[in-house]
């Protein structure tokens, strides 16, 4: 093989070395301030297209638990509707008195009385929005028969009432009739 | 052979220095590597921006998802609550002492020659129902017709759906009264029996139904 000789002058030498440097300047140059934020931007999209589109994916994913939970939903909607609809609007202590006494002269037991005794929060998270009431009802007359009946109609009409304590007492003046205390505690959405 | 004079080899000489400056040969070659550079670059650049486009759609399907699924997530957090609470107000619903059917066990064991004078019932925190019942019964043999009550109660409440049944006299004694019934006197015994039991092992057939509209009520 010919070995090439080439014998390159002070002034050539210079310019080679410029032209190393001009060489180097451009290749630093060109990454450093066109290919790179290029590159950078172009990960940084495809990053947030990647985001977009986990996004996009996770939101029908949640659409569709939210339509089936919809469906699976309709009966506790429906039941906690009703439940809900048995608290009208209004202090309870405005209409609940008057529910019971009407609710024991349709079962013919007259005079029936409510009081409120307390009322406390639920000490359940799931029931923030509701209220448990206790009340004392008082029936001064009322035929054993008749408050039995009364009594079983009563749980029936109210599901969210439970009576905790029965007082049964015969009148000795009316031995047929019996005063009745009933403690009954509801629980009723905070108004 | 031709004698050849070469009068200009200065100037070639020149010539070939100046073909084979470093400097311009380095130029050529940096321009050349810069054309290949930009190209590059704007093929890069053209990448870039078909990514951005694809990023904008990107952008705008999640514009267009976005209220829908917070939409759809408010409407799941509120199903959530409404059946977690619904299940909580039916634990409620379903533990609840129906004492209707209670009531009338209770009537079925008081025979004739037994009256009752009170009943006290109470639901007990742990769930167990206690109730006293005070009365008289009347007999030729007082305390047996008292120990019949018991004893029929006993029965009643053992045979229904309640457990760990106990019916005990708290107190039992005779009585110097003596009271006629069908013609015949009869001693006469003052009982207060203690029945508890529990109500955990199956719940009574009484369920809630459907609501009776009651005289009176408010519209809700």
């Amino acid at each position: 093989m010919k070995r090439i000789q080439v014998n390159l002058n002070k002034d050539q030498i210079q310019k080679l070395a410029l032209s190393t440097i001009g060489f180097f300047v451009l290749v630093y140059v060109y990454f450093s301030f066109f290919l790179g934020p290029l590159n950078n931007s172009r990960e940084t999209a495809e990053a947030q297209i990647a985001e977009f589109q986990d996004k996009v994916a996770g939101a029908k994913n949640e659409m569709s638990k939210a339509a089936n939970l919809e469906k699976q939903a309709d009966a506790s909607t429906k039941r906690f509707a009703a439940l809900k609809a048995l608290s009208p609007e209004g202090a309870p202590i405005a209409w609940f008195p008057p529910r019971i006494k009407a609710f024991f002269a349709n079962q013919e037991i007259d005079k029936a009385t409510a009081r409120i005794e307390t009322s406390v929060a639920f000490k359940e998270a799931d029931l923030a929005n509701w209220m448990r009431y206790n009340w004392a009802i008082e029936l001064p007359q009322a035929d054993f028969s008749t408050l039995g009946k009364a009594v079983a109609a009563l749980e029936n009409a109210e599901p969210l009432l439970a009576i905790t304590r029965i007082s049964i007492k015969a009148l000795p003046e009316a031995p047929q009739f019996q005063q009745v205390t009933l403690t009954a505690s509801t629980a009723m959405v905070k108004r | 052979m031709a004698l050849h004079l070469n009068l200009l080899h200065e100037e070639i000489l020149q010539q070939r220095q100046r073909q084979r400056d470093p400097l311009k040969i380095g130029m050529m070659v940096l321009g050349a590597l810069g054309a290949v550079m930009l190209v590059y670059y704007l093929w890069n650049a053209y990448k870039v921006l078909e990514i951005r486009n694809r990023l904008d759609q990107a952008q705008h399907d999640w514009a267009k998802v976005e209220p829908k699924v917070t939409s759809a997530q408010k409407r799941s957090a509120e199903l959530n609550g409404i059946i977690s609470t619904t299940k909580v107000l039916d634990g409620i619903i379903d533990s609840r002492f129906f004492w209707g059917p209670f009531l009338e066990k209770l009537s079925r064991c008081v025979a004739l020659n037994a009256q009752l004078s009170s009943i006290d019932g109470n639901v007990l925190d742990d769930g167990k129902i206690n109730i006293v019942i005070e009365g008289l019964a009347a007999g030729r043999e007082p305390r047996a017709a008292a120990e019949e009550l018991r004893q029929l109660l006993l029965e009643q409440l053992g045979q229904s759906s309640y457990s760990q049944v106990k019916v005990e006299f708290k107190s039992l004694e005779d009585l110097d009264t003596i009271v006629n019934i069908g013609g015949s006197n009869m001693a006469m015994s003052r009982f207060a029996i203690n029945a508890t039991f529990a109500t955990t092992a199956a719940k009574p057939s009484a369920t809630p139904g459907p609501r009776v509209k009651t005289r009176g009520e408010p519209k809700s």
